[in-house]
């Protein structure tokens, strides 16, 4: 058991107990034990054997709890004073959007929801977790007990769970639209090193369509760690279009899980933009429980120096007729690592299935390090698959080759991984976003290209 | 504006070439001929700056300086351009976008302003007219799924916007049929100019019916064997390689022996 795993269990127990429906207090409780009883992932369990503590335990940061904020959600439009001077509308913590005018943003700072602003559009409810307790509680209660929190490998959902307070909910009824989403999450890293808990609802029903953005940058350099467990359940033929961008220092953990249920004729796109950070970690796992289902996951991560990115994806084809698509693009540089393990699990009777994934990485230099494990389960008949990963070097041929044209070593290089990474940000529906998003790659770019 | 001095180079511990001499003046045009393996396309690699040729002895001078020192960008922003044998083909980056990332950090190290998009789309359509070449090129990634005539008219493209001093074809014949090689020869010949000398690297003869040299130069075994006219490649197409390499380089004239 590691230190920290120890200093947080203490922490746990001495804590003042957040005030809650009843089977909450009582899952709060065993979710402390089971973390206390079996501390951080480790090498032996599977899924965490690519992805060590070491950046964590090095930022050994101590449990933040938000109980005075419990039930502090903010009327739309208001600001808090809380850490932020009545302004955090301006704060400059808050890097650039990535949208211009979502219909909706939510703030949550410091793993604290701090306000939302936005349209009032017909069918579309936003909340904080504790009112969301108060309109939904069976509802919530269903997924907050459905996440697995037992051993090693589920430390961070369990430590989630054990501290939860402080969440988002957002529902949206049958056929309404909820338009752009933006959704900034910021650490300060004010009260020292920290690790901060946060719990998202994204409840679809029928019909339902949102564009969620969610951007991580933190303004302080110091250090913080954030632990987020989202729960997304797409009604039938629901469309949820997911694009995470995180673009932290190195020396912030990210952790985050996604469990995301999907009815009949659901569509699910998740992009993933890792660009930054200390140790991060991605884990979406989605359920395909209705025909003619689609998920596509697609991802690309620019890394330099020590950085750290896992993604872990499984798609469980537990209905016939889905179709699952996983795509990623990885580029490290310096000493930088970066884990992809995608899983497409097609079950007895899941006939006509379909199954893509692709993983291509580029190695830019010597240091660098990449796992990628595509896994293929199938046991239906009829099933579509087809799966492919590559790690490969820039092509020196066509370095050399722009070079003679005049371009610079670095921007030749830079021009090579841009291509590269745009075979991801081709596919984004959103042109405006896919030009910022293919911005903030090229400004990611630099420093290795340098290096090299 | 060109002159290579007692060249040696080595590739790979191999010495390719062997002494060799060249030199050419602003205005004209040089054709250097020679079997496989003679050394033509190491020489036009080492004046690009390609990595992985060893000069072990000689020099490089281009405009009086030594041009062996420069990276192949600075060669590039000095004036020098190559158009490859085989083009490389770049997925995912955008002819047009590259061509003006080129241009402009040329400009750039001339000190010069750098165009604007529609700037150097006007730039283009002009080229593209002189050139008669189908503006579809513009859209695609560079050389990718190109035929290996486009790929030869996107190389002379990219001269005709780069405006080079001193331009290497490398081969540029080949792998084209009759009507691409008169295509390409035709947009070489509007580029000649008098403040630009070309080197044209060829194996056959066929290509100077079209783009008629002022001097010819012979390589065999990493030395120019031989220099004349235009009608020196008339004698070699005549008589083949094979009797260059068995010595019929003798027979010729003592003023073409180099």
């Amino acid at each position: 058991m590691s230190a920290l795993a120890q200093q947080w269990g203490e922490s746990l127990r001495s804590a003042t107990p957040a005030q809650g429906p009843r089977w909450l207090d009582e899952l709060r409780l065993r979710a402390s034990d089971q973390l206390t009883a079996h501390g951080l992932p480790q090498r032996k369990d599977e899924d965490w054997k690519y992805t060590p503590m070491r950046v964590l335990e090095k930022l050994n940061p101590a449990i933040a709890y938000h109980p005075g904020s419990e039930n502090h959600f903010l009327e739309k439009g208001q600001t808090t004073e809380r850490g932020l001077n009545g302004k955090w509308f301006s704060d400059p913590i808050f890097p650039a959007a990535l949208l211009d005018k979502p219909d909706y943003e939510i703030r949550v700072y410091d793993g604290v929801l701090v306000g939302h602003e936005g349209s009032d559009r017909p069918g579309v409810t936003v909340l904080s977790l504790s009112e969301g307790l108060q309109r939904y509680e069976p509802l919530l209660r269903k997924y907050i007990e459905s996440v697995d929190i037992s051993g090693s490998a589920q430390a961070f959902t369990a430590l989630n769970t054990a501290t939860l307070n402080q969440g988002l909910v957002i529902h949206i009824n049958q056929q309404a639209d909820a338009g752009t989403v933006l959704l900034r999450w910021a650490l300060s890293g004010k009260a020292g090193p920290s690790i901060h808990n946060f719990r998202v609802f994204l409840l679809l029903d029928a019909g339902a369509r949102m564009q969620l953005v969610e951007q991580f940058e933190s303004a302080d350099h110091s250090g913080s760690a954030l632990n987020v467990v989202v729960h997304v359940e797409l009604g039938s033929n629901a469309v949820l279009d997911h694009l995470r961008l995180q673009n932290e220092s190195e020396n912030t953990v990210l952790m985050s899980s996604t469990r995301i249920e999907q009815a009949q004729g659901s569509r699910y796109l998740y992009a993933g933009f890792d660009l930054g950070g200390g140790l991060v970690r991605h884990e979406l796992k989605t359920v395909f429980g209705g025909r003619g289902a689609h998920a596509t996951f697609l991802g690309a991560f620019v890394l330099d120096n020590a950085r750290h990115v896992d993604n872990h994806i499984s798609v469980d084809h537990a209905s016939p007729g889905c179709s699952s698509e996983q795509f990623f693009r990885g580029v490290l540089g310096g000493r930088s690592r970066g884990v992809f393990s995608g899983k497409a699990l097609i079950r007895p009777g899941a006939d006509e299935s379909s199954v893509r994934q692709s993983s291509a990485n580029l190695l830019l230099s010597p240091l660098a390090q990449i796992d990628t494990k595509p896994e293929l389960e199938i046991y239906a008949d009829e099933v579509e698959a087809r799966h492919g990963a590559t790690v490969g070097q820039l092509d020196e041929a066509a370095i050399f080759y722009m070079r003679s044209r005049g371009l610079g070593e670095a921007e030749a290089k830079r021009l090579l991984v841009a291509a590269f990474c745009r075979a991801v940000t081709d596919r984004l529906e959103n042109q405006a976003l896919a030009g910022r998003v293919s911005q903030l790659i090229d400004q990611a770019m630099p420093s290795f290209t340098q290096e090299n | 504006m060109l002159e290579i001095k007692n060249l040696h180079v080595t590739v790979g511990g191999k010495a390719i070439l062997k002494g060799l001499d060249f030199s050419i003046e602003a205005g004209q045009v040089h054709a250097i001929m020679g079997p496989n393996g003679s050394g033509k396309s190491t020489l036009g690699n080492v004046i690009a700056g390609r990595e992985g040729y060893e000069v072990t002895q000689g020099e490089v001078l281009y405009k009086g300086k030594n041009l062996l020192e420069l990276a192949p960008e600075v060669r590039a922003c000095e004036g020098i351009f190559m158009a490859f044998q085989y083009p490389v083909e770049i997925p995912g980056v955008n002819n047009t976008y590259f061509l003006r990332a080129a241009l402009n950090a040329q400009r750039k190290y001339r000190g010069e302003p750098e165009l604007d998009s529609m700037q150097f789309l006007k730039l283009v359509r002009e080229k593209l007219k002189i050139l008669h070449i189908n503006d579809d090129l513009l859209h695609r990634a560079v050389n990718e799924g190109f035929s290996g005539g486009e790929k030869k008219r996107n190389e002379i493209f990219q001269m005709a916007v780069l405006e080079p001093v001193l331009a290497i074809l490398d081969e540029t014949d080949s792998g084209l049929d009759i009507d691409a090689l008169r295509l390409v020869a035709e947009g070489v010949n509007r580029l000649r100019s008098d403040d630009r000398a070309m080197i044209v690297i060829t194996h056959y003869q066929r290509l100077l019916d079209h783009i008629v040299p002022d001097k010819v130069h012979v390589l065999a075994d990493g030395k120019i064997v031989a220099r004349g006219g235009a009608e020196l490649a008339l004698k070699l197409e005549e008589q083949g390689y094979t009797w260059l390499e068995q010595g019929g380089i003798q027979s010729l004239g003592a003023e073409l022996r180099a």
